[in-house]
């Protein structure tokens, strides 16, 4: 099993809108924020495809006894900080689907399963699937998320899984993209904008 | 249906009031106990160890080594360089009704160099077991639980034993959530005699390793209830020509146990003195150089006792000792009692009902790829159906 192939947790609540994940991982292994993943839904036969947005660290006794006690070596630090499994919880937006190898950009017709597993979504995935940019409608749909980071995130981690020479185009075309969807709104066109300049 | 706890709750007053009686009828006995062990203390090591011999066989407590019995001993200072290892073992218990028949053990450990500032090595090791040699004992039957639990200490053994081996030249502390003695042996030994001796041995080879590299071990028993030295101190204020077994059995303080007894005479990071087992089960480790011994810590200031199990060769090197004592009171520092590599040797053990889950789907899944028919009963898949029913809050 190569690391892309690893699941990165599995749905704990789900809804047509989104899903949450739950994992145990040290740290180098987490999502970050903007990350493509799926999870399958319909008893296999789509996937949906979400985009990490929320990353939160649940309660952890040992932590809270740890972090009070004032007798922590800088082993037991260590330990905790590199070395332990943390339960982390990520919230991902529903951004498409897949039904056997051709994505859709909309809604997907069910949630994912509870216990479904979440996997990354392979570089070549994210390439074919963020060809078409009818998703960012759906990431400036929602309230109560950064939409802007979240969508400068998507973008760049779309512009990084192409080839180094093609990274530019896809950024103007996305920012192009943008101004069409947000135009009315110069303060934020140009926040969004500025976020997309490529990353040296 | 769950717990009836709204029809409980009237047994649960009548539990309580029931403790506390017997709590107060335990501290009303203690001062006597006190007394018992002082008596004991009084006599000579040779009168002491004559009255032991007299209790013979059929005695089942401590024994006393030449340490003081009032001993009350400061740790001395930690080591620069020590290593402290921990491990831990967990395990799915075959099951006749998953859909196919096996066994897992997991042990978990890892191993900190103090002061080094560097996160501890980690190592969980799991292993599955399936084939029908594994699954059955010498006679033929299914291999029991307490046969699984054997192996699964003799396994924690040898990952403690490889630990020690990797730091051959270094001060080194390896701890054992448990007691020493292979209690499994005891239970099964009768039907079993070549698979528990096979094991035994194995465990045994383990000790030897971590003696000859150098290491030390301990095992760790957290509120302990054995009563070990207070029949040893019972045994002490019988007439020499009343030592039988009815006045051995007559033991005024059967109720009480050994850690009453020590959370009065040792101070907050004191160790008692060293006491040997008198388990038969310790005559085996005996003949092979590793007869178990024994003493109580108070790990804290919020008088917190543990039993700290060491084989004779730790116990008898004063060097080897206050290392294992000093160790184990800086790892309960930072968890309030209770040493910080057994918590994480744990942590990286346990197998949870989940992880059984998802391991029961891959099994399926893999029955399935080599066209063998292999599904739950159909009184594990009821009970599946029945078992996420939401249960109602008091």
């Amino acid at each position: 099993m190569t690391e892309d192939d690893r699941p990165i947790g599995r749905v704990t609540r789900c809804s047509t809108r989104g899903f949450v994940g739950a994992v145990r991982l040290p740290e180098p292994e987490w999502p970050v924020f903007g990350t493509y993943c799926q999870a399958e839904a319909q008893q296999g036969r789509s996937q949906v495809i979400g985009l990490i947005y929320d990353l939160s660290i649940e309660d952890d006794e040992l932590a809270r006894q740890l972090a009070a006690s004032e007798s922590l070596s800088p082993e037991q630090l260590a330990d905790s900080q590199v070395n332990r499994q943390v339960p982390v919880e990520y919230r991902a937006l529903a951004i498409g689907y897949r039904n056997d190898e051709s994505f859709v950009q909309s809604l997907p017709p069910q949630p994912p399963l509870t216990l479904a597993p979440v996997h990354r979504l392979s570089l070549a995935d994210v390439r074919k699937f963020t060809e078409r940019l009818e998703f960012l409608k759906l990431i400036l749909a929602v309230p109560e998320i950064p939409v802007d980071d979240l969508l400068a995130a998507a973008l760049q981690a779309a512009a990084a899984a192409r080839p180094e020479s093609e990274r530019r185009t896809y950024l103007v075309a996305a920012a192009a993209e943008c101004a069409r969807l947000v135009g009315r709104d110069l303060t934020r066109l140009e926040s969004v904008v500025r976020s997309l300049r490529p990353q040296h | 249906m769950s717990l009836n706890l709204p029809q409980i709750l009237g047994q649960l007053e009548k539990m309580g009031a029931a403790l506390a009686e017997q709590q107060a009828a335990l501290r009303r006995l203690q001062p006597a106990a006190s007394k018992a062990l002082e008596h004991a203390a009084s006599l000579s090591p040779q009168d002491l160890s004559a009255q032991v011999a007299r209790a013979g066989d059929r005695y089942r407590g401590a024994r006393p080594t030449d340490e003081p019995l009032l001993t009350a001993a400061a740790a001395p200072a930690l080591e620069s360089g020590l290593v402290v290892s921990g491990a831990d073992g967990s395990q799915i218990y075959p099951d006749r009704h998953a859909p196919a028949l096996y066994y897992v053990i997991q042990v978990g450990g890892l191993a900190m160099e103090t002061g080094s500032g560097r996160p501890p090595h980690t190592r969980t090791h799991p292993q599955i077991f399936y084939l029908p040699e594994d699954l059955h004992d010498q006679q033929g039957y299914p291999v029991g639980n307490a046969m699984i639990n054997g192996r699964r200490d003799a396994e924690e053994m040898k990952a403690l034993a490889e630990w020690s081996q990797a730091h051959t030249g270094r001060p080194f502390v390896a701890l054992l959530d448990n007691g020493l003695l292979l209690w499994f042996a005891l239970q099964v030994r009768e039907q079993n005699q070549k698979d528990v001796d096979r094991i035994l041995q194995a465990y045994l080879g383990h000790l030897d390793s971590l003696q000859t590299s150098g290491g030390c071990v301990a095992g760790f028993i957290d509120r302990p209830r054995s009563a070990d030295v207070l029949a040893l101190a019972h045994l002490s204020t019988l007439p020499p020509d009343a030592v039988n077994d009815q006045s051995l059995r007559a033991n005024p303080f059967r109720s009480l146990t050994d850690r009453a007894l020590f959370d009065d005479l040792l101070g907050p990071g004191q160790r008692s003195a060293c006491f040997i087992d008198s388990s038969p089960l310790n005559r085996d480790f005996e003949t092979k150089g590793h007869q178990v011994r024994f003493f109580y810590l108070k790990t804290n200031a919020r008088g917190t006792i543990a039993r700290v199990e060491v084989p004779a060769w730790v116990a008898q090197d004063p060097a080897r000792l206050g290392r294992v004592h000093a160790a184990i009171l800086d790892q309960c520092r930072a968890t309030g009692g209770f040493p910080y590599v057994l918590v994480r040797a744990h942590e990286l053990a346990v197998v949870t009902n989940q992880d059984r889950q998802q391991l029961e789907g891959l099994i399926q899944q893999r029955l399935v790829d080599s066209h063998v028919a292999g599904r739950a009963s159909q009184k594990a898949t009821t009970k599946r159906w029945t078992r996420s029913r939401r249960k109602h809050q008091l």
